[in-house]
């Protein structure tokens, strides 16, 4: 259906503006031959009406034949074909009404008198099919870009609100309430220690923000973040933490999403050593073969723990932040054993340098 | 000299339980009893301390601080608690159970200080009024100034669901030994008196709970109350017979009969259409 008839006003304009036209018309055809106004109105505006819904069909034709697409001089032969029809369609009509108005139009007139005015009908038609298809033309041309650009938009804003989503459960406020806690303690107990500790928090905050304002970063940045947070983490859990680190250079020079890692091994202080009464080991291992990259973050699980709720947003950020990144052969997998809770990732392995798009090809 | 505030600090983080420690210890009037890491030990030290006042975090391994409360509360002279953790999405759930006050990591002195002020004003309440019920009718089980039994209770284990969601295990206590079973395996629970029998995997435990407490707690698909006294897990049902006129029983996969009353029939047949 023509995009007017969904919108009711425009289309009563349409028309209106059509109904106009039909006074020009009658003008025309008061000047070839004497009539009464009256007469030449009634003949004009009803065929103007009726030819403004003929010429919307060259919306149909605007669609079908692009004037930028391969063969724009097809388009527009296509264009006159279909304004000739058009004019045949009108004109026919206008023969009708003629002779339907016959007695008052022409009385005193000769056929001869008919003809012209149906010839001149028939020459009126055409410029004014072919004007109403430029103005498709114009319409739709504006349209598409208008699509393009909202496309464009559009993925502009998912990818910064998969960033967004990355940063804000990175800046975690429990952890930092948790952190100002731990602060709050150790400046009783252990001065030196706060210090650290709040040197440590600003550390890592401000390589968050740096971080996350990239695109992408090596793994190696990566896992100095995680380094910063786990030394954070330790202050709270003390001994319950411990940390096995597995991480080949080769695997450590690819490059991967920034803030990718840390909520894998946030999620695995949370539900692995804050669950368990003697904590457990943290397991951080990244591994390159061939083209693949291979990380694997490892906690211990403990099969009596409380239920907690929102299980699992972690990971959907991180599930995210990997389509966003684009490879598509990137993907999660997570897999509990008995007492282990198993997170793997597996990238297209880049090294650090190699530009992104190369890859993605 | 009044008695001083036997206090229990539980939180599973060394830092924050010496910071609870540290200001603690400046209040003239307060003890601190001990200091416990996860659920477990809570609830031991709770039977075995009688503190007056818990200052209780809320994620902790194996049980965490609702659930340590649901096992302690309702008791003579079960204590009073303060919930004390860094997220403020449980507050509401901490006020339905009645704790005295919830504080939110960081906090300072004087934050703390409020709280112990309204503990012992509650305390204070709770005493009087036990005082003024013995007096009046010599009974002995005075309300502690911890959560009342049954009202209480309810809002406890509806509010330890949460929306939309069923307790996936039951706790337990049995003196200072707390036995947490898994919903799936439990066969049948059997209302006695005050007190409920949870049968499953070969053993039986009591809990200080009403039947009908229970049942709201559980999911409703796989638990139904069959008989005012039964509820029954619909996994382990075998069959059901009929004894005579609108009498039957339900035979459990182990062999075990339980009564099924009229209603309980119903239930089970919607269930099951």
């Amino acid at each position: 259906m023509h995009p007017l008839f969904a919108r009711p006003v425009r289309l009563l304009i349409v028309v209106a503006t059509a109904a106009l036209f039909g006074v020009p018309l009658a003008w025309l055809l008061r000047l070839l031959e004497p009539r009464p106004w009256s007469a030449a109105l009634a003949f004009a505006v009803p065929l103007t009406v009726f030819y403004s819904f003929i010429v919307l069909s060259a919306w149909w034709v605007c669609r079908r034949h692009p004037i930028t697409g391969d063969a724009p001089w097809r388009a527009v032969a296509v264009q006159l074909g279909a304004a000739l029809q058009a004019t045949s369609i009108w004109t026919a009509l206008g023969t009708f009404w003629a002779l339907a108005l016959d007695r008052w139009l022409y009385a005193g007139l000769t056929r001869a008198a008919m003809l012209r005015d149906l010839v001149v009908l028939f020459a009126a038609g055409i410029p004014i099919y072919l004007l109403s298809a430029v103005a498709h033309y114009l319409v739709l041309a504006f349209e598409a870009s208008h699509a393009a650009e909202r496309r464009v938009l559009e993925s502009e804003v998912g990818a910064r609100e998969a960033e967004l989503r990355a940063l804000r459960a990175q800046l975690n406020p429990h952890f930092l309430f948790n952190s100002l806690n731990s602060i709050n303690a150790l400046v009783g107990s252990d001065p030196e220690g706060a210090r650290r500790m709040c040197e440590g928090l600003g550390d890592f905050l401000r390589r968050t923000l740096a971080l996350g304002a990239q695109d992408e970063v090596t793994l190696g940045e990566e896992l100095a973040l995680v380094e910063r947070y786990l030394g954070i983490e330790q202050v709270r859990f003390g001994e319950r933490l411990r940390v096995e680190r597995a991480v080949a250079p080769d695997a450590a020079a690819c490059r991967v999403p920034p803030l990718l890692l840390q909520p894998l091994v946030e999620n695995a202080i949370k539900h692995g050593i804050q669950d368990c009464v003697a904590g457990g080991v943290i397991r951080i291992a990244a591994t390159r073969v061939d083209g693949t990259l291979r990380v694997t973050v490892e906690n211990p699980v403990d099969a009596d723990a409380p239920v907690r709720r929102g299980e699992g947003v972690g990971l959907e950020n991180v599930r995210r932040r990997l389509e966003v990144f684009g490879a598509r052969e990137s993907q999660l997998f997570a897999a509990r054993e008995a007492d282990r809770f198993r997170v793997t990732l597996t990238l297209p392995a880049i090294a650090g340098g190699a530009p992104m798009e190369a890859a993605r090809a | 000299m009044p008695e001083p505030l036997r206090v229990l600090i539980v939180d599973d983080e060394a830092p924050a339980r010496s910071l609870l420690r540290e200001y603690l210890g400046t209040h003239a009037g307060v003890e601190v009893v001990g200091e416990c890491a996860n659920g477990f030990e809570a609830v031991k030290a709770i039977a075995e301390q009688r503190p007056d006042l818990v200052v209780l975090d809320v994620q902790m391994p194996k049980l965490d601080g609702f659930e340590v409360l649901e096992l302690v509360a309702g008791e003579p002279g079960a204590p009073a608690v303060i919930f004390c953790t860094a997220y403020d999405e449980y507050a509401l759930r901490a006020f339905e159970v009645h704790a005295v006050d919830y504080l939110l990591k960081p906090f300072g002195r004087e934050r703390l200080a409020e709280a112990l002020g309204r503990a012992r004003d509650r305390l204070a309440l709770a005493a009087s009024r036990a005082q003024g019920q013995s007096a009046e009718s010599g009974s002995p089980a005075e309300p502690g100034p911890g959560p009342a039994t049954s009202p209480v209770a309810a809002a406890l284990a509806a509010s330890a669901r949460g929306p939309g969601r069923y307790s996936e295990r039951i706790v337990v206590r049995d003196g200072a030994q707390v036995h947490v079973v898994p919903t799936e395996q439990v066969d049948y629970v059997e209302a006695q008196d005050d007190y409920v029998a949870i049968h499953g995997a070969g053993h039986s435990h009591l809990k200080h709970q009403t039947l009908a407490e229970l049942a709201e707690a559980l999911d409703p698909a796989r638990f139904v109350r069959i008989h005012r006294s039964f509820l029954v897990n619909v996994e382990r049902i075998a069959r059901v017979e009929l004894l005579g006129k609108d009498q039957r029983v339900v035979i459990l996969r182990d062999g075990r009969q339980l009564p099924v009353s009229r209603s309980g029939h119903e239930r089970l047949r919607e269930q099951w259409s």
